[in-house]
């Protein structure tokens, strides 16, 4: 983009140089967008994704109440048997829950769909990285969606 | 001998039934159920689409997660539901014949003997892999087909936790081939779920409604791109919208589809029409159908809740073919299979294309095969053929394949006591079952 200054006739979209500092860091990092896209795919898996918040802490509960509690084995997720059969020591040639994963796409193109109405989508939402089809649809998103760096 | 029960422990459905029988007993949701009505959790009785109860917000609990047993208390509440009330068998006096996915962790594996043999105190164990079972069941179904004669298959299972491709050779699975997707009916589901709250209604506790949805609307679409612009359309010309009307609690306490005729529709668009003929075909139905619409038009009335499904029909499906649209880091179906086959001996390539077999709930989508032939094909060398066969009940093909090895001498050769249990131990015992 820096030798854009010695042609100053033509008209360049300032948009680059508009960034929020909050945006520049996040897309520097990418560390907030992977971040939410994972915690997306993680809510795919969840069992009561609304209910699971309600059922907790209806009565308060005694002290005796709490140690039993905890001293039965509370149910540990599949991440955190796996994280703990510590698969990564296998030597490479060992077939395990890890290797056998598809693996990443041969061709790196991604189809996208708007985020609002599911169509094939041309624009991406300059604060949070979604995608929108039309400027009805980035209207909805900004005033449903639109993440804003929460993380 | 004694008597085998067979079970099939899924993610989504226990499939459980007597050894040598076609059909399972019992085909419950592997899950307990909690109603708006009650407090404690309850077993399902049968199949929630045909249980009369109202399901309505019912929250769920399952002892498994990701295709792997990971609350073995759970597990064993319902399976004493399903051997004392249900199947009404003595473990002390029966041998288990259970299914476990592959790579199953060392510490799931030890709470799965102890389950077993400490808890319900079968006489003995037999653990199998489901690919293998379906291998099984299909040579047995086709004695003279090249799956039986070859001794190798590629299974490719869509279930409820995840979707992989698994070569199969004399009975064995290549453990060194299989490749999986983590995606399966559950996170499908989920994402119908998410698309529906966002765009009409909020369903994000009705998890077995969306279900239900999910099975009697979406479908998978042979051109996405084309497909995207018939439903951009309005009005009747608009061949995928559909109607699906949310259970009320007092006329109905199911969800349906207002106009399964409708629903049917997208059927009319074969591979091969162009957008016109199409159309015609489209006309044609509509003509038949004007009486009826304005009549149903008429017909709507707010206070029913329902909403309308459009592209997400076919883009919910969609996933499994393309994960990295959704922003997953994985490679579709059809590269799974064909890294599942390339990981094998370049002998085999050519008979484990040709020998296909599709299982797992998530393959019940119309148009899945033809989908995925057409993905399949240019990625496969030319010189191969390419033959996809499919189960005639794939939720049920693993268990039949259980009941067919339960049946079998070598089961005897197989199975694991319980006194050798108690004397070598969990991880010694494992080793009997080539896993």
């Amino acid at each position: 983009m820096d030798d854009d200054n010695s042609n100053a006739l033509r008209r360049m979209s300032t948009r680059t140089r508009k960034v929020a500092p909050k945006m520049a860091a996040a897309l520097g990092s990418s560390d907030n967008r992977s971040q939410a896209a994972l915690a997306r795919l993680e809510a795919l898996e969840n069992d009561n994704a609304g209910i699971e918040a309600r059922s907790k802490g209806t009565k308060r509960k005694t002290r005796q109440a709490k140690a039993l509690e905890n001293a039965r084995k509370a149910p540990r997720s599949f991440l955190e048997l796996l994280h703990e059969a510590n698969l990564e020591s296998l030597p490479p040639h060992v077939p395990s829950y890890l290797r056998a994963a598809v693996g990443p796409p041969s061709s790196t193109s991604r189809r996208h769909f708007c985020s609002v109405c599911g169509f094939s989508a041309k624009y991406t939402c300059v604060t949070c990285g979604m995608r929108f089809c039309s400027c009805r649809c980035q209207n909805i998103h900004n005033d449903t969606r639109c993440m804003k760096f929460v993380a | 001998m004694s008597n085998v029960v067979v079970l099939d422990n899924g993610g989504g459905f226990i499939k459980a039934g007597q050894g040598g029988e076609r059909n399972p007993a019992v085909v419950i949701p592997n899950c307990l159920y909690r109603p708006l009505t009650s407090k404690k959790f309850l077993h399902p009785t049968a199949t929630f689409s045909s249980s009369p109860d109202d399901l309505t917000s019912a929250a769920i609990r399952r002892p498994i997660d990701r295709g792997y047993l990971i609350n073995p208390d759970l597990q064993r509440d319902i399976w004493s539901h399903l051997f004392t009330s249900l199947l009404h068998v003595t473990p002390s006096s029966s041998s288990l014949l259970l299914t476990e996915p592959l790579f199953s962790l060392p510490s799931i594996q030890r709470s799965t003997d102890e389950l077993v043999f400490e808890d319900f105190g079968f006489s003995s164990l037999v653990v199998a892999d489901s690919p293998s079972l379906v291998h099984l069941y299909e040579t047995s179904c086709r004695p003279c087909g090249l799956v039986s004669e070859a001794q190798c298959s590629l299974v490719v299972d869509c279930g409820f936790s995840f979707t992989q491709a698994a070569p199969v050779f004399q009975n064995i699975t290549l453990n060194y081939g299989v490749k999986r997707i983590d995606l399966g009916g559950k996170a499908l589901t989920n994402y119908l779920k998410e698309l529906v709250s966002y765009r009409a209604i909020n369903v994000m506790d009705e998890t077995l409604l969306m279900d239900d949805v999910k099975e009697k609307l979406c479908f998978v679409s042979l051109d996405v791109e084309r497909d995207l612009q018939f439903a951009r359309k309005h009005g009747k010309d608009n061949l995928f919208r559909c109607t699906y009307v949310l259970p009320d609690g007092v006329t109905h306490t199911k969800g349906y589809v207002k106009d399964p005729e409708a629903a049917k529709r997208h059927l009319a668009l074969t591979d091969g029409t162009s957008p016109s003929e199409a159309i015609e075909t489209k006309n044609e139905t509509d003509q038949l159908g004007v009486m009826d619409k304005t009549a149903e038009r008429k017909r709507v009335d707010l206070t029913k809740n329902e909403f309308d499904l459009t592209n997400e029909r076919f883009l919910v499906p969609e996933m499994i073919f393309q994960p990295a649209d959704l922003g997953m880091n994985e490679a579709g179906l059809a590269e799974c299979i064909v890294r599942a086959v390339n990981a094998c001996h370049p002998y085999l390539h050519p008979v484990l294309y040709q020998s296909i077999i599709l299982t797992g709930g998530s393959t019940l989508f119309p148009r899945f095969v033809e989908r995925l032939e057409k993905d399949l094909r240019p990625l496969v060398p030319d010189d191969y053929q390419v033959n996809i066969t499919t189960q005639e009940d794939p939720i049920l093909g693993v268990w039949r394949g259980g009941s067919l090895l339960a049946s079998s001498p070598d089961y005897e050769l197989m199975r694991v006591t319980k006194a050798e249990y108690e004397e070598l131990g969990s991880a010694r015992c494992r080793r009997r079952f080539f896993r």
